[in-house]
């Protein structure tokens, strides 16, 4: 539909776009609401926080969406640079929205970035989204129930501290190898996550800086800039610029959490699930502690917000967002509850409780992280990975031209 | 000469007194011959002011004023009004402005601000010396009020007149009223439709006695002034003669149709611009009144086909011409939409691109359902082109005519209700859908129609390509970005001009601006007056302007001609030529020089010597300095008055 000549002239760029009005009503499907009702003034880029000199939004990606120039908005990287403070949509004369538009788009790219066309599906289409979710855990219960079956006799499956040994479930196998087949289990499902990721980030690396060709930054400045893949992983530093830092404090909280306790049963899952139950001061306990404290709490809080639509950033709530915090929800408190029946040495509630554990955990991880809403993790701290190199790129060929 | 004057200098706040060293030009001044009291004021128009100033002048005995002030333009009543309060004559009142000419104009050079400011009240001063006090005179008038042109406004005019108790001649050119505003089908008033609001204004008027409608009509001359014009009235017959004929019934219109069927003599219906053909033989359109046939005799080759089928076609009936008199007078004559040249955004060229009023003509005649067709083509795009014949930058019509932003947007609202899926973009240069109309525009926004804006230098283009119209853009809220739209019927959102009128200029001296529209003394002070007395103006043959503030300004010219004549008297401005008739000889050069025809000549003591017509008279003195013997002079402006003033400024040291 959209149809794209480019005439490159001395100063870069300049193309001539064909407007496509049926952009819109798709992007309505990843969430936009009302934003047609935009009339340009500017307001909502003029108060957004975040807005850089060479990134301006997001009036100008909602005109865009608008005109349906999908080109631009691929190669664009501010939906990322948006953080959805939502002073925008607040300050907005016409109600249009824009902090939703951001959003949308930012579900519009993931599904962009995502070659399989899987990604697509999952925000567009319930059935799909469901579907897949249903269909990765009842792959998990499988699996339990082929190859992990629990023991007749129960018996010997209590510690002497008077817990549940999670390890020694399964007739005849050992503890080792037990937790051996977890971490493979664990290793492939991190394979399968990182392969698609990567390539979908790599996707998104051929879009916004390859194919943008305004810019090619020497191989040098890709290693000098790296530091704001860790840097922005970690802090989420520009969360902290919109007018309610809480939020920054919340989502950092519940993403350290998440990362502890990922890190925890990815990395060092033979360290994590043991048989003893360690004292409360041991790391392992603490660490699990902290984590799920930081879970829950981010978990109650948006919740929360979500269904009093409290705020701009809570007012919409696309179908994947409350599946998104459902799931992770789940997640923990089914965690919690296997920690919980171990100790009390609740013998098949453990064994029951930790199969649905990772029929959760396994469909949200394998699912969400390269395919919806977690794939921000890395789309985020890309992004302005890429915005930075780009930037340093240009300031450097200008310097040479002069 | 008067010697018991009254100077006031006012600050103005810090408007004059922040440049203007007030004080000194007060003591400068309160030793001037005649001067007998001067003082500063902070704001002389304010109400404490202007009650000192009475009491000044009970207590003081004085017989001339000064204000040095702000313009007279904005402040002259006002101080006469206080001279008359306080039982001294109006016109021994003289303004100084040392506002707009000195402290605004010097703001730089205080000091020589300072001195001009001396010189315009010494001026002003001397001239106060030697002023007479002047009675207006005044003069009869009749209270009967033409209003020229039935549509809208012309209707309203007539029905407000009449309930204020003037008699009205309501003259329309057309055989039928209603004007422009029945051609639009739904009008952006919720609910209404130009054909019922025609409709409505039209039985109002048929309803009051007090008014006299004329069809077919024109004023052909005219004389006499304010007051008592008398305008000569050209009736061109209807060729159908309503007199004892029933013409409501069905049988009636049924007859009405067929004389239009037997009608061998066709052509193009300028109603509907061309779109479809009517006959010479013709019957109203729906929002066209009275509901009568009547004959286009430019084009009626007197076959006499109609007369035979239809009783009542007199095709013998003769002009007739009607001298009427009328206190004042209201044109209401309106406008006409703007039509596209030749190539102009592919008209005429391009085959689906079309102007609005041609793409509303064809909204009201189509019906409702089904899909918007264009010569038998699906329509599912319009692309509507803003400011077409307006906010030209070459071209006289620089100005922006008002009504088509939100004419154009309503019918995108329009076409979008009536044939949903069919999708609206607007290549504009700035939305000007002001007050309530910016409704419209949220609206459209909000069911997603598209807007583009282009810079005034660098307007979009219409071109074909392949078969299809397109429309390039260089879009200043897309960055600037050069962007293409497809469009199955391009729409030139046209503006207003005035409708060709040279005959009533001429006959009525009216006059006219750079952009063809009458033109009125001052938008503000004077809205819907013109320089010539008893001849107002109203609806959009004074600028471009909708049905709402063409009935606005038609209600003020109706209640400011009716305060006019309606006492049966006008008092006139005393400051006027006036003819020393023993020196005159009667050349005729102040004739001449005479831009508002007030001076005839008449027979005094055996000789020919120009008169001044009171009425007409502006006191705007450009007989003076023509006539050779110096027989003229300015009753408030005497060459003596004015060679004092000069004196006063050539003294100063
Ligand atoms: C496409 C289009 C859509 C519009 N839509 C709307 C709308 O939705 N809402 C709205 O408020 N406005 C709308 N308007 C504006 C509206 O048409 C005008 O505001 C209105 O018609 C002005 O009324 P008028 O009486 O001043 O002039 P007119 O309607 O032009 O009437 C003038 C009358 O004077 C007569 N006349 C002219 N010269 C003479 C003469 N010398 N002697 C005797 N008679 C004479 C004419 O024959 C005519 O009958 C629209 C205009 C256009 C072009
Ligand atoms: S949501 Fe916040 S960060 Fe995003 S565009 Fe609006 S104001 Fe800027
Ligand atoms: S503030 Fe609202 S109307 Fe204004 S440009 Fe932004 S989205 Fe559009
Ligand atoms: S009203 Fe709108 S379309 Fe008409 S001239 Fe003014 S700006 Fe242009
Ligand atoms: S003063 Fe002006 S209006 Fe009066 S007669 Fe002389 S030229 Fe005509």
């Amino acid at each position: 539909m959209i149809w794209m000549s480019t005439i490159t002239t001395g100063w870069g760029v300049i193309s001539m776009a064909r407007i496509d009005h049926t952009f819109a009503s798709r992007i309505e499907m990843f969430g936009g609401i009302d934003f047609t009702a935009c009339y340009n003034c500017g307001h909502c880029t003029a108060v957004c926080p975040l807005v850089e000199e060479n990134a301006s939004f997001p009036r100008r990606m909602l005109r865009y969406t608008i005109l349906g120039m999908e080109e631009d908005i691929q190669s664009s990287l501010d939906p990322w640079l948006c953080y959805y403070c939502g002073d925008c949509s607040e300050t907005c004369p016409r109600q249009s929205n824009p902090g939703e538009i951001m959003m949308s788009l930012r579900r519009y790219l993931t599904s962009v970035y995502d070659w399989t066309g899987f990604s697509r599906r999952f925000y567009t289409s319930r059935k799909w989204e469901f579907g897949s979710i249903a269909a990765v855990a009842a792959v998990v219960v499988l699996l339990f129930a082929l190859f992990l079956r629990p023991t007749a006799d129960p018996s010997g499956l209590i510690n002497a501290d008077g817990g549940v040994k999670i390890n020694s479930f399964v007739e005849g196998m050992s503890s080792e190898t037990f937790v051996s087949v977890i971490e493979i289990g664990d290793w492939v499902m991190a394979a399968i996550v990182s392969f698609f990721l990567l390539s979908n980030i790599f996707n998104m690396y051929l879009k916004v800086v390859v194919r943008n060709r305004k810019v090619s930054p020497p191989l040098s400045l890709y290693v000098k800039e790296a530091w704001n893949l860790v840097y922005h992983f970690a802090t989420q530093i520009k969360l902290s610029k919109c007018s309610d830092r809480t939020y920054w404090g919340l989502h950092w909280l519940l993403m350290s959490g998440y990362t502890i306790m990922f890190t925890m049963i990815v990395l060092f899952l033979p360290w994590f699930q043991v048989e003893k139950i360690h004292p409360i001061y041991h790391p392992q306990r603490f660490l699990g502690y902290y984590a799920t404290f930081g879970l829950l709490l981010g978990l109650i809080v948006w919740s929360v917000q979500r269904i009093r639509k409290s705020g701009e950033k809570h007012r919409y709530s696309h179908s994947t967002d409350w599946l998104f915090l459902v799931m992770l929800f789940l997640t923990t408190l089914t965690g919690i509850l296997v920690h919980i029946f171990r100790i009390s040495g609740m013998v098949p509630q453990t064994y029951y409780t930790f199969v649905i554990h990772l029929a959760i955990l396994v469909p949200m991880l394998v699912v969400e992280v390269p395919f919806s809403k977690w794939s921000h993790l890395a789309y985020r701290p890309f992004a302005t990975y890429f915005y930075n190199l780009i930037n340093s790129a240009r300031m450097l060929e200008e310097k040479k031209k002069k | 000469m008067r010697n018991r004057i009254a100077v006031y200098i006012c600050h103005c706040g810090s408007n004059i007194a922040d440049h203007v060293d007030v004080e000194a030009v007060r003591d400068a001044i309160a030793g001037e011959e005649g001067v007998v009291l001067a003082k500063t004021t902070m704001f002389a128009c304010s109400d404490s002011a202007q009650s000192e100033m009475i009491e000044d002048i009970r207590e003081n005995d004085i017989d001339g004023m000064v204000v040095a002030s702000c313009s007279p333009k904005l402040h002259l009543f006002t101080f006469r009004s206080v001279a008359e309060r306080a039982g001294l004559n109006p016109y021994n009142y003289v303004q100084a402005n040392i506002r707009e000419q000195v402290s605004w104009a010097h703001s730089d050079k205080p000091e020589q601000a300072t001195e001009k400011a001396l010189q315009i009240v010494r001026m002003a001063v001397a001239k106060a010396r030697l002023s007479a006090p002047l009675t207006p005179p005044s003069i009869t008038s009749e209270n009967v009020i033409l209003v020229v042109g039935a549509g809208v406004a012309g209707m309203r005019a007539a029905i407000e007149l009449a309930d204020m108790g003037s008699k009205v001649y309501l003259i329309e050119k057309d055989h039928y009223v209603g004007g422009r505003a029945g051609q639009w089908g739904n009008l952006h008033v919720p609910g209404v439709k130009g054909e019922g609001l025609v409709k409505d204004l039209y039985e109002e008027v048929a309803g009051r006695e007090g008014i006299t409608l004329f069809t077919g009509t024109e004023v052909i001359s005219s004389s006499g002034s304010v007051g008592s014009f008398e305008l000569t009235l050209r009736r061109s017959p209807r060729y159908f003669n309503p007199k004892g004929i029933d013409t409501s019934g069905s049988e009636f219109t049924g007859k009405v149709r067929k004389a239009v069927e037997a009608c061998p003599e066709e052509l193009d219906d300028d109603y509907d611009f061309g779109l479809t053909a009517r006959k010479a033989f013709r019957h109203s359109h729906p929002g066209q009144f009275p509901d009568l046939p009547s004959v286009d005799m430019q084009a009626c080759t007197r076959c006499g086909k109609c007369a035979e089928i239809l009783e009542g076609v007199d095709l013998e009936q003769e002009e007739q011409r009607v001298t009427v008199k009328a206190g004042a007078v209201i044109l209401c004559t309106g406008f006409s939409p703007y039509q596209p040249q030749e190539g102009e955004f592919g008209y005429g060229e391009i085959e689906n691109v079309i102007s609005l009023q041609e793409f509303r003509r064809m909204m009201a005649l189509s019906g409702s359902g089904g899909r918007l067709l264009f010569r038998g083509r699906p329509v599912n795009t319009i692309s509507y082109i803003y400011c077409v014949g307006s906010r030209q930058l070459e071209g006289d019509n620089k100005y922006c005519s008002r009504y088509c932003c939100s004419a154009a947007i309503h019918t995108a609202n329009l076409v979008r209700e009536k044939f949903p899926g069919v999708r609206n973009f607007h290549f504009h240069r700035g939305i000007r859908s002001y007050g309530k109309l910016e409704e419209l525009y949220e609206i459209s926004c909000s069911e997603g129609d598209i807007y583009f804006q282009s810079r005034d230098d660098e307007l979009p283009e219409v071109i074909k390509e392949d078969g299809e119209t397109i429309v390039k853009i260089a879009d200043i809220l897309t960055s600037g970005r050069d962007i293409e739209v497809g469009a199955d019927l391009v729409v030139l959102v046209t503006g207003m001009v005035p409708r060709d009128n040279s005959r009533l200029v001429d006959v009525l001296k009216v006059p006219v601006g750079r952009d063809r529209f009458f033109n009125e003394v001052h938008p503000k002070l004077k809205p819907v007056e013109v320089v010539i007395d008893g001849i107002y103006i109203a609806g959009a043959c004074q600028s471009p302007r909708n049905i709402n503030e063409s009935m606005n300004s038609a209600l003020s010219a109706a209640v400011k001609s009716n305060s006019l004549v309606s006492s049966g008297e006008i008092e006139l401005e005393p400051t006027m030529a006036a003819v020393d008739r023993s020196l005159c000889g009667w050349c005729g050069e102040c004739a001449r020089a005479c831009p508002f025809d007030a001076i005839v000549r008449e027979q005094y003591e055996g000789k020919e010597v120009a008169a001044v017509n009171e009425a007409n008279c502006k006191g705007c003195g450009m007989c003076l300095p023509v006539c050779p013997v110096n027989a003229i002079q300015l009753t408030g402006s005497s060459d003596a008055e004015i060679e004092s003033m000069i004196e006063a400024l050539i003294d100063l040291k």
